[in-house]
């Protein structure tokens, strides 16, 4: 009677059996892997936007002030993106012919509003709040990086829930002085650590409710 | 269905698109758009929301409420602690007010005839009219309104009689209580309006009034109640209220005592007292219980002689209601009698409807009234109508008015609108737009301006109106302090002294064999939320029925026809009849029915046309109590919707809702049966608060307040009613309602009943994701976006307070329109709105609770005792919810934990949860106990 | 208990044989071999495929229409929150506990009878398992999220909830699952080679081949498979009784009045064999018509699995009863109140209807004709089904809609889709059954020809 298999049969069946064992394992690293690369975090993308507007011209080369436009952030959950107004104030002076602000002197002038497209965005079940956590001392770019050198915003951290947690499990090493918050140049000092405990305890901060669920969702 | 069928294919495709969108391209989310203001309005930060305080009218009296808004988006509605009418408390219709606002049935273009049409247009076709007019000094010209309750509309039409003295204006109210007025003439020989001081009465006996039941009323009579019901020990303060009713109201479940009798008995009773008062009448027959109950009320009442009231309802006659003031005269009752605005003197719809037909009349403008729909039909409003031969009609949607009328205007809603109200004891405040009108809409005001020939806008109207009586100083400081608060400093009316009533003469009546009793209905009243389908949804206090009414029968009446709940009865009275399911109802007087107004609309929207039976078909001019009624059973059945079957507890049950008398209260020794069980469970941990709720049984009358205002805060959708015939809701805070005592005369107990918030909650172990899980503050939080719907909490809670999406009911699948985009804006932005397949329940207004705590963590403090107030507890006209932290000694949620009457529910199991009550103490009459439950 | 009347009574008819006399290896192998080499379907088995592909197609739109529209097209309601999809889970899960337990409890007590019914029961396990999966994924709000029920490493760093009987049921449901294709796959090695060495078309004979893993039927071979066979027998009996018993902590691990209550692991165990052993004789019955298997699928193995099922009743019968004394010994308001409704509530017929279907019917097999009467073990044998889907569905509905609170108290009133879910899959199952006997030896050829061997040694 033929053979009906070849002489490699014996490795192909031991194969086959090893890959449907070792399958499932690889299929969850891979969901891993991919769950936290930038492909879903969009950690690190960069965003054009409908006026280029470059917080590293405004922020760092003219150092204005955070609050200056997003003057919602020390009292608002919500930072607030300027109102078209805000631009104008100095654009109204400075660079009035300028081609890349039309968009904004339309905006003015027709009243429609200029359509920003967003950066970093958390899901619509998770209600974060700036200004408690400006009032805690944790610096803007702490989450949002360094952004006096972005010539186009981009998202600089994960934002992942993982990420949160971390922070809110342990705040230390991102908490400042209050003078500190806005300062986009603020690298953690070098002891840190003390401050951090320092500072936890001059806030009031308490890590063991820190993680409750409805500190973040409702 | 259809609407689900539609989805099912809408669904379908989202899938498949969804699908295709990830194979293509990956996972990546489309961008959303931040789209900043322009120019930012100013003291407006985005995220944070606004407090306007405006009034809403409710029969024609104002009541103060303090608007909150979100981005110009008013979203949720809570009273006014400055404003008499309101106290900082809310009832249904005002928390329901979003909802209308927002309502996609709202009439959006003026219609000519039922072609859309322009106010220009409408200002051409009038202007005509009006030089006609002018020679004839109005000849012709009709008004029709509603109950006015604003000065400035008073003003306007007093000035519209300057320019034409001959205009006609008519006023229609379709719950006036017409006995009463008359009443009060024939007694006073002037009219005044009776508002009585139920916190200054220790014995109240309602003689088939509804002082707690809807109306304008409602809030004030309620927290006066609450005031003679503070069982606290040490500071007790509790009197008694005995209810004389042919049907059930809600006064007549917190009555200690109460005793049902037909409309033509209760005027008997009231006979009596005024006898035992001395009054030289003939006696009355009545039955020797209701006898012994009658002199029982009239001891009782001469015995608190200055601190008695009795109160007659719109059942009872004129000469009935006469007695009673002079009966309450001779008890020096505290009640304030008020002069009515009534310089314009209206005069009725039966006038104008008689001119109509007898063609006087040639042009009417009818302003935010519907006779189309809730005129009694004996004045055959529809003829006479259409020999009119210019109508005109104001009103928020396209209704039955609308459609008999050549021109509708689009009425702008009050949230819209500049206006200004009289609270009923005249106490004034202004009502302020707190968003531009939806669409172009116009308020009375400036249709009346328009007739006038004026260009004025409302505010200016109001304004004008108000530059006149206010006092002298700066009037924009004025205005703007009057805003501010929502009432108009000093503008409290003066109670009208020095009446004599005169013994009335009083008619002698045949007893009718079987009697139709009118209600205005707990959830629509008079017709006009119809197309609310919050109210529609809202259980009725005592039957829970939703989406309906039913005649109401005492079961000896339905045995004596052969009939069971759900059977359809056919009323015939005055030559029309009405077709509703019955429901038998103990507390219903032999030969009594019961029926609630305003429904069977057939124009009021996708919402409320078609629901429920018109029981305005059976009326002859505007008689609450119709004679002469014939009954007959159609053989048809329509299965009644509720959401409460079973009413009593029986055996052990009777531990869920216990009841002190005040004896029995005064006797306790602190809640020694609350001494701690043996638990397995270790004491919770966590620092910082610890919230907690209780609810007091004594102080709830099951007004419905806190069940909207939840559901306002709170995103809850509307399912319809074929869902919850399907023993679905949705609703996070129900009230159950229990009868206590006897089957045939029941005590009704009120229990609200939202989450228990357990320590050791069944619910959380179950739960596979921990969706369900405790945070530090002992809240039992459900974390939607973890919640996979596998139901096992809600299977395992004692309480059954969880509530589940079947269906996407604002996720997509929404009951008929309510999906519409103008919808969306009725959300409160800082509470999730659920997906299809969540678990959802009462979170304690966690969002409320985060705010305070972010406000208190940004000025580095703690949370005062106080600061956070709930949605319902905010609501509650009675104040029977008390919200806070029990970590905290001083805390009044402390202090109430330590009542002797406090009581947690099925605490055997171990729950320990962090919702009790305080059961419900009365004042029983020890001679009349057992005879009346 | 059961197994030890069985074994006698196996005993006490020595004279009858397990396989007839004339039968040599070859016949025997010959005899199941054929119809899936040799002999085409018959039309009878067309008809029936036909029917259970339309119920399958049936089962498919049922499923769409309720992963599209929501699970509120099923009956469940805010009191009733759970409903058909886990009485069926319950139900079929209890059916698929039969197979491995018949393997491998009597071939660690050496019946061996067994030999002509445990590779379709096997097989049984395996459908009915795979449909009890689906219905904890069905009745969720949001299915597309089950595999939130299994620990993975995530972006969240959430894990599953391991307090919930439900995720214990998960690792049940997967575990047992796992196990039983793998202890199917090693039973049938062996036969596999043998249909690979009788095929006539080198396609088939490469396709049985590649699955028979070379099998050469060497004393090596026979010796490792019998250790692994037995190893995996002895791990099935704890696995098959631990499935049942997570299955009964669902409800167990609760405070509702009728769940809460410690006998409810053993009970839902026993529960599940009495309903296992029912679909057996169903299977058993139609394959000896369908195949002519009568000469080794004898009476005798009717009466032995009729006495098991007999037993299972008794136990049955004595759990109700323990229940409802232990109900109503507790002295709650809420258990005997819930025990009151069961026997004169709302469902009160159904409830009656189920202590007629477990307790009384299976009773006439007390009679030694009837348990070898093949109608009346099949009337029995469906009665049971009946009765333990009923059983099921009243351990939900009962304690559900007759909680603490009476304002909370609704009755579960059931729509089109329950319907579906209840008949549809059965005929799902019956599809995939009815292929498995076309395309696989439904009776191990290598255990009957090792009876054959015992048989004939002295």
């Amino acid at each position: 009677m033929a053979q009906i298999f070849g002489p490699g049969a014996d490795t192909v069946a031991r194969g086959v059996l090893a890959g449907i064992a070792a399958a499932p394992f690889a299929f969850v690293a891979f969901c891993y892997a991919l769950a936290s690369s930038p492909h879903v975090t969009d950690e690190g993308v960069t965003v054009t936007q409908p006026v280029p507007f470059s917080h590293e011209h405004h922020v760092g080369g003219l150092g204005i002030d955070c609050r200056f436009c997003h003057n919602g952030v020390e009292t608002s959950p919500v930072a607030a993106v300027p109102p078209t107004e805000t631009c104008m104030n100095c654009h109204s002076q400075i660079w009035t012919h300028a081609a890349m602000l039309e968009p904004v002197r339309q905006s003015l002038a027709s009243g429609d509003p200029i359509h920003w497209r967003q950066v970093n965005r958390l899901p619509d079940y998770v209600y974060f709040d700036h200004s408690v956590h400006i009032a805690k001392g944790v610096g803007c770019t702490t989450c949002h990086g360094e952004v006096e050198r972005m010539p186009l915003m981009r998202q600089s951290a994960p934002l992942t829930m993982q990420w949160c947690l971390d922070c809110h499990r342990n705040p230390a090493p991102n908490l400042r002085d209050l003078g500190e918050v806005f300062a986009t140049d603020w690298r953690a000092p070098a002891d840190q650590d003390e401050r951090g405990k320092r500072l936890m305890v001059e806030y009031h901060i308490h890590v063991d409710n820190l993680t409750d669920c409805s500190v973040c969702h409702r | 269905m259809t609407a689900k069928l539609a989805l099912s294919r809408r669904k379908a495709l989202e899938l498949l698109a969804a699908q295709t969108a990830l194979l293509v391209a990956g996972c990546s989310r489309p961008r959303e758009e931040i789209v900043p203001y322009v120019r930012m309005p100013e003291r407006m930060v985005p995220g944070v929301p606004l407090q306007f305080a405006t009034t809403l009218d409710l029969g024609g009296y104002g009541r103060g409420v303090v608007v909150s808004s979100i981005e110009g988006r008013p979203i949720k509605i809570e009273g006014n602690p400055m404003h008499p009418a309101s106290l900082g408390a809310t009832d249904a219709f005002a928390e329901a007010e979003i909802f209308s606002l927002y309502d996609p049935d709202r009439s959006q273009a003026v219609r000519r005839s039922g072609e859309i049409g322009n106010w220009a247009a409408f200002l051409d076709a009038l202007q005509p009219r009006l030089l006609e007019l002018a020679p004839t000094q109005g000849e012709g010209l009709r008004l029709l309104t509603g109950p006015i309750g604003s000065p400035t509309l008073m003003r306007q039409i007093m000035a519209l009689r300057q320019r034409f003295p001959r205009l006609g204006w008519h006023r229609h109210d379709p719950l006036e209580d017409q006995a009463a007025r008359e009443g009060a003439r024939m007694a006073f020989d002037r009219p005044v309006t009776a508002l009585p001081r139920l916190a200054d009465a220790d014995v109240v006996v309602s003689l088939d009034a509804d002082p707690l039941g809807a109306g304008p009323l409602q809030i004030i009579n309620a927290r006066g109640f609450a005031a003679n019901r503070q069982a606290r020990r040490g500071a007790e303060k509790i009197g008694r209220l005995y209810a004389v009713e042919s049907a059930p109201t809600l006064t007549g479940a917190n009555a200690d005592h109460r005793l049902a009798l037909p409309p033509g008995d209760i005027a008997s009773v009231a006979i009596a007292i005024a006898r035992a008062l001395g009054a030289a009448l003939p006696e009355a027959a009545l039955s020797p219980e209701a006898a012994g109950f009658a002199s029982e009320l009239a001891r009782d009442l001469t015995a608190h002689e200055g601190r008695a009231l009795v109160l007659a309802g719109p059942t009872l006659a004129p000469d009935v209601h006469a007695l009673c003031c002079w009966v309450n005269a001779q008890l020096r009752a505290p009640i304030d009698y008020f002069e009515p605005d009534d310089r314009a003197q209206p005069s009725s719809l039966a006038d104008l409807v008689r001119d109509c037909a007898a063609g006087k009349v040639e042009s009417l403008l009818i302003l935010g009234c519907n006779p189309g729909y809730d005129a009694p039909p004996n004045l055959r409003f529809h003829e006479a109508i259409r020999n009119v031969d210019f109508r005109a009609h104001l009103g928020c949607c396209f209704d039955e008015t609308a459609a008999l009328c050549e021109w509708h205007i689009p009425q702008s809603h009050i949230l819209e609108s500049w206006s200004d109200l009289v609270a009923p004891d005249g106490a004034a405040s202004l009502v302020q737009p707190l968003i531009e009108p939806l669409y172009d809409t116009r308020t009375a005001h400036e249709v009346l301006a328009a007739l006038d020939g004026s260009v004025a806008s409302a505010r200016d109207l109001v304004r004008d109106t108000w530059k006149a009586s206010a006092p002298a100083g700066d009037f924009e400081d004025w205005w703007r302090r009057s805003l501010h608060d929502g009432i108009i400093a000093g503008s409290v009316g003066k109670p009208v002294s020095g009446l004599s009533p005169k013994l009335p003469q009083l008619k002698s009546r045949p007893a009718d064999k079987l009697t139709v009793v009118l209600r205005p209905d707990p959830c629509v009243y008079d017709g006009s939320f119809a197309n609310n389908a919050w109210l529609q949804e809202l259980p009725k206090p005592l039957t829970k029925e939703v989406w309906g009414n039913s005649i109401g029968i005492a079961a000896p009446d339905a045995a004596g026809l052969g009939i069971v709940d759900g059977d359809v009865l056919r009323l015939t009275a005055n030559g029309r009849s009405v077709e509703a399911p019955i429901r038998i109802g103990s507390g219903h007087a032999p030969g009594v029915l019961s029926l609630a107004l305003g429904y069977g609309r057939t124009a009021a929207g996708r919402v409320g046309t078609g629901v429920g039976a018109n029981a305005y078909l059976l009326r002859a001019d505007a008689s609450w109590a119709i004679g002469g009624v014939v009954a007959t059973p159609t053989g048809e059945r329509r299965p009644l919707v509720s959401t409460q079957k079973h009413f009593s507890l029986d055996g052990e049950a009777s531990e869920l809702f216990p009841t002190f008398t005040l004896e029995q209260f005064r006797a306790s020794q602190g809640n020694a049966k609350e001494a701690q069980l043996p638990s397995f469970f270790s004491p919770p941990a966590g620092s910082g608060a610890r919230w907690g709720m209780v609810i007091d049984t004594t102080l709830c009358i099951g007004c419905n307040a806190c069940v909207v205002a939840c559901q306002s805060e709170n995103n809850s959708p509307v399912i319809g009613p074929e869902e919850i015939a399907a023993g679905r809701d949705m609703h996070w805070l129900r009230i159950d309602a229990y009868q206590i005592g006897s089957s045939e005369s029941p005590r009704t107990g009120f229990q609200p009943v939202p989450c228990m918030h357990c320590e050791t909650a069944p619910c959380e172990p179950v739960c596979p994701t921990g969706a369900s899980v405790h945070d530090s503050e002992g809240l039992n939080v459900q974390v939607y976006n973890r919640c996979i719907g596998t139901r096992f909490c809600e299977a395992n809670c004692p309480y059954k307070v969880r509530r589940f999406n079947f269906f996407g009911y604002a996720d997509g699948q929404e009951y008929r329109d309510l999906g519409a985009d103008v919808m969306r804006a009725h959300n409160n932005p800082d509470v999730t709105v659920r997906a299809r397949g969540v678990m959802e329940k009462c979170t304690y207004c966690v969002q409320r609770i985060s705010r305070a705590r972010h406000a208190a963590d940004k000025e580095d403090r703690l949370i005062s005792d106080g600061e956070v107030v709930t949605a319902c507890q905010s609501a509650c006209p009675t104040r029977a919810i008390s919200f806070g932290d029990l970590s905290r000694s001083e805390a009044s949620v402390s202090a109430l934990g330590k009542q002797p009457q406090h009581y947690s529910l099925l605490r055997h199991l171990d729950t320990k949860p962090r919702t009790t009550y305080l059961a419900q103490v009365r004042d029983i009459n020890p001679r009349l106990e057992g005879k009346t439950g | 208990m059961s197994l030890a009347i069985a074994t006698e009574s196996v005993a006490e008819s020595e004279e009858e044989p397990l396989v007839p006399p004339s039968a040599t290896d070859a016949s025997i192998t010959a005899l199941i071999a054929d119809p899936l080499l040799v002999r085409g379907a018959g039309r009878s088995w067309w008809i029936a495929t036909a029917i259970a592909a339309a119920l399958t197609l049936v089962t498919i739109i049922a499923i769409w229409r309720l992963l599209a529209e929501g699970i509120g097209l099923l009956g469940n309601n805010t009191t009733v929150v759970w409903g058909v999809p886990i009485a069926n889970y319950v139900w079929w899960i209890g059916i698929g506990n039969a197979g491995t337990l018949i393997s491998a409890l009597l071939l660690l007590t050496r019946q061996r009878w067994r030999a002509s019914i445990n590779r379709f029961a096997e097989g049984m396990t395996l459908f009915a398992v795979s449909i009890a999966g689906l219905f904890p994924i069905l009745h969720l709000g949001r299915p597309e999220y089950f595999y939130w029920l299994a620990p993975y490493p995530n972006t969240m760093t959430l894990w599953p909830q391991w307090r919930s009987a439900l995720v214990w049921d998960f690792w049940a449901i997967v575990s047992y699952l796992l196990f039983s294709i793998v202890f199917f796959y090693v039973g049938l090695v062996p036969d596999l080679a043998t249909l690979r060495d009788r095929s006539k078309s080198l396609r088939t004979r490469r396709i049985y081949g590649a699955f028979a893993l070379g099998w050469r039927g060497s004393a090596r071979q026979w010796r490792l498979h019998q250790a692994l066979y037995s190893t995996m027998a002895a791990l099935a009996v704890p696995l098959v009784c631990s499935v049942h018993s997570i299955v009964g902590l669902d409800f167990a691990a609760s405070l509702m009045p009728g769940w809460q209550e410690t006998i409810f692991p053993p009970y839902f165990v026993v529960g599940a064999m009495f309903s296992g052993f029912a679909m057996v004789v169903l299977l058993a019955a139609a394959m000896r018509w369908g195949f002519g298997f009568q000469q080794i699928v004898t009476v005798r193995h009717f009466e032995a699995m009729a006495l098991i099922i007999l037993a299972s009743s008794l136990i049955m019968t004595l759990s109700y009863s323990t229940e409802w004394f232990s109900g109503w010994y507790s002295g709650k308001a809420a258990e005997r109140g819930e025990i009151a409704f069961a026997f004169t509530g709302s469902y009160a017929p159904l409830f009656w209807a189920q202590l007629f279907c477990n307790c009384a019917a299976p009773q006439i097999l007390c009679w030694p004709r009837m348990r070898r009467s093949l109608t009346a073990l099949v009337l029995v044998s469906l009665a049971i089904l009946v009765g333990m889907w009923l059983e099921r569905i009243l351990i939900i509905w009962n304690t559900l809609s007759h909680g603490f609170l009476p304002s909370m108290r609704h009755l579960f009133l059931p729509t089109l889709e329950d319907g579906l879910l209840v008949i549809a899959p059965l005929g799902f199952f019956a599809m995939l059954f009815l292929i498995f006997v076309r395309v696989l030896p439904a009776i191990s050829m290598h255990e009957m020809r090792q009876l054959l061997h015992e048989r004939t040694r002295p």
